[in-house]
């Protein structure tokens, strides 16, 4: 068993290490004997050479990190113009020597916690989204894209305790592919609920969310299913992002073998249900990591769609880098099995300032204030963690 | 073999896995294309894409070059390019449909599948065929069931066809079936 204090212990420590939310509980990894920060030179081979290393096949025979956003764009040929940027890591991945599993009740508190921070600021206020808003709804209208999601950033200067934040996160959001990475120079803290590869031998799986309901005492999960059954802008936004992720899939998995595993269902958390499918495949043979990276990353869920166009847009508009979000977090083991989740609903701590980045789809019937609004709730949940 | 021209579309693979049930199939981008490979496929598909045909002339090049010569298949933008260099105007429509399911009905007794039959069928496209549209040995046969919006083509004796439709998506039901009957005219 572990200790009460052990958190506590370890968190004074300053050791780094990294929290995934697993099955029943958390998975804590620490004690890392490597650290690889990736740049686009290093990247295709540090991919390809984990996977070649066949070890014992421990627990902790496995890399664990993320991958941002922009040199996942770069992996699959897309250049991004200058921005501006903190000059954060493109992406990290530890080499842990420890794993220890943790209940679902992180028991963690920080009563010397300085919460008062400086307030939030927004990077693109109301009237520019109008703006963007409405020159990406044109780009619907000629067919440059189908789906598009504008990505709005709150940032302020803070210090702050990672793990106690990622602790009251969890307490209320018991989300499934939540995280958090606490290093020397950086934290990250996450409660993502949505998983993009999730590999076991040569079966892979994704399961994108399109749609999420607040809870309120008079739903349940049918009638959230007959909410998002009526809403044709949600069964629409979802229906493209099943068929883009199928369409991801068979890049790497053998004809005829890729398929719906749960159609459109409802998925319930603590405070939220989810609109959600599960696709599946058996992978071709001789597919590579890199090649299953590349193929399904960056998630288009949290881009739109057709990838590639949707891509090019966005980062022809987005004058800040993205840094961490909508890039993806998990492991690859040395087997060559790999969890990998869309980084969402994220805190990036860096240089004591705190950014946390949100954004909502562009279809032919949204609406810019009600889209702009939408951002706001979703980084409102994480910037009430500060007060 | 079937070679698919790839507008880059994030549906392309889900059309790739459709024809591979019937045939080998190379796959490669529009600016990337195997002359070698091209000039032996029995069959060419331009598939599914963003933008508008004007924005892919390497495509229109490919289609005038084989038409009459190989059977040309074309999906939403590669049914839209084939028509376009059949000189129709291809022009943005009021209500846009993406990712939306609807129901198509046969209007032709010319048709590959029976007048009258209905399909329910995904749909993603912001661009249509504007009517009145004619030329030589092409017939619309199939339509929208409410708005009446061109869905399919088939030009028989040439053995030219397309969708406005995506005969791939999991929002058509059949959609097998089409591209069973079309490569095996």
């Amino acid at each position: 068993m572990i200790k009460n204090n052990y958190l506590e212990k370890l968190n004074n420590s300053k050791k780094p290490f990294i929290i995934y939310k697993s099955d029943k509980g958390f998975d804590l990894y620490t004690d890392f004997s490597k650290k690889i920060i990736l740049n686009n030179k290093n990247i295709k081979k540090f991919i390809n050479k984990n996977t070649k290393l066949r070890s014992n096949n421990k627990e902790t025979d496995l890399f664990i990190g993320f991958f941002g956003y922009e040199i996942l764009n770069n992996l699959i040929g897309i250049k991004i113009k200058k921005q501006k940027t903190l000059n954060f890591p493109k992406g990290i991945f530890y080499k842990p020597e420890t794993k220890v599993k943790l209940s679902n009740k992180l028991e963690y508190y920080n009563p010397k916690l300085v919460k008062s921070n400086e307030p939030f600021k927004i990077n693109i206020n109301k009237n520019s989204y109008k703006i963007i808003f409405d020159k990406f709804k044109k780009k619907i209208k000629s067919g440059e894209t189908y789906q598009i999601k504008i990505c709005t950033k709150y940032s302020n200067k803070s210090n702050l305790d990672a793990l106690d934040f990622f602790c009251r996160l969890v307490k209320t959001n018991t989300a499934p592919e939540a995280f958090m990475i606490k290093d020397k120079d950086y934290s990250i803290i996450s409660c993502s609920p949505e998983n993009l590869i999730n590999k076991k031998n040569n079966l892979i799986t994704t399961k994108p969310i399109a749609g999420t309901l607040k809870k309120t005492k008079k739903l349940n999960m049918i009638k959230a299913l007959n909410f998002f059954k009526k809403n044709l802008k949600e069964t629409k936004e979802h229906n493209m992002i099943v068929d883009m992720e199928r369409s991801d899939l068979s890049k790497i998995c053998k004809v005829g073998s890729v398929k719906i595993l749960k159609k459109k269902i409802v998925e319930e958390y603590k405070d939220l249900y989810h609109y959600v499918s599960l696709i599946g495949g058996k992978l071709k043979k001789n597919t590579s990591t890199l090649d299953i990276i590349k193929a399904m990353m960056p998630g288009g869920s949290v881009i739109g769609c057709p990838k590639i166009s949707t891509l090019n847009l966005l980062n022809n508009q987005e004058r800040q880098s993205r840094n961490i979000y909508t890039g993806s977090f998990g492991y690859i083991k040395s087997n060559g099995d790999m969890r990998f989740n869309i980084i969402i609903r994220s805190i990036l701590n860096y240089k004591n300032r705190s950014e946390i980045s949100v954004a909502s789809g562009v279809v032919i019937d949204s609406n810019a204030k009600h889209e702009f609004d939408e951002n706001y709730i979703k980084a409102k949940a994480l910037m009430d963690l500060y007060k | 073999m079937i070679y698919i021209i790839d507008h880059q579309d994030s549906f392309t693979h889900n059309v790739v896995h459709q024809f591979e049930e019937f045939d080998e199939v190379v796959c490669t981008n529009f600016n990337k294309i195997n002359e070698n490979k091209l000039n032996k496929a029995e069959v060419i598909v331009f598939s599914p894409g963003p933008g508008a045909p004007k924005d892919y002339p390497l495509s229109s090049k490919i289609y005038k070059k084989f038409k009459g010569q190989k059977k040309i298949i074309g999906i939403c933008l590669g049914f839209q390019q084939i028509l376009y260099c059949e000189n129709a105007k291809i022009i943005e429509q009021k209500k846009i449909y993406h990712g939306y399911q609807s129901k198509i009905t046969v209007t032709s007794s010319n048709s590959l599948f029976k007048k009258n039959s209905k399909f329910d069928v995904g749909r993603y496209h912001s661009l249509k065929l504007q009517e009145p549209f004619f030329a030589k040995n092409f017939e619309i046969t199939m339509r929208c069931a409410i708005s009446k919006v061109a869905m399919a083509f088939e030009n028989n004796k040439e053995k030219i066809y397309g969708f406005q439709f995506h005969p791939e998506s999991f929002l058509t039901t059949n959609g097998n079936l089409l591209i069973k009957k079309i490569l095996s005219s």
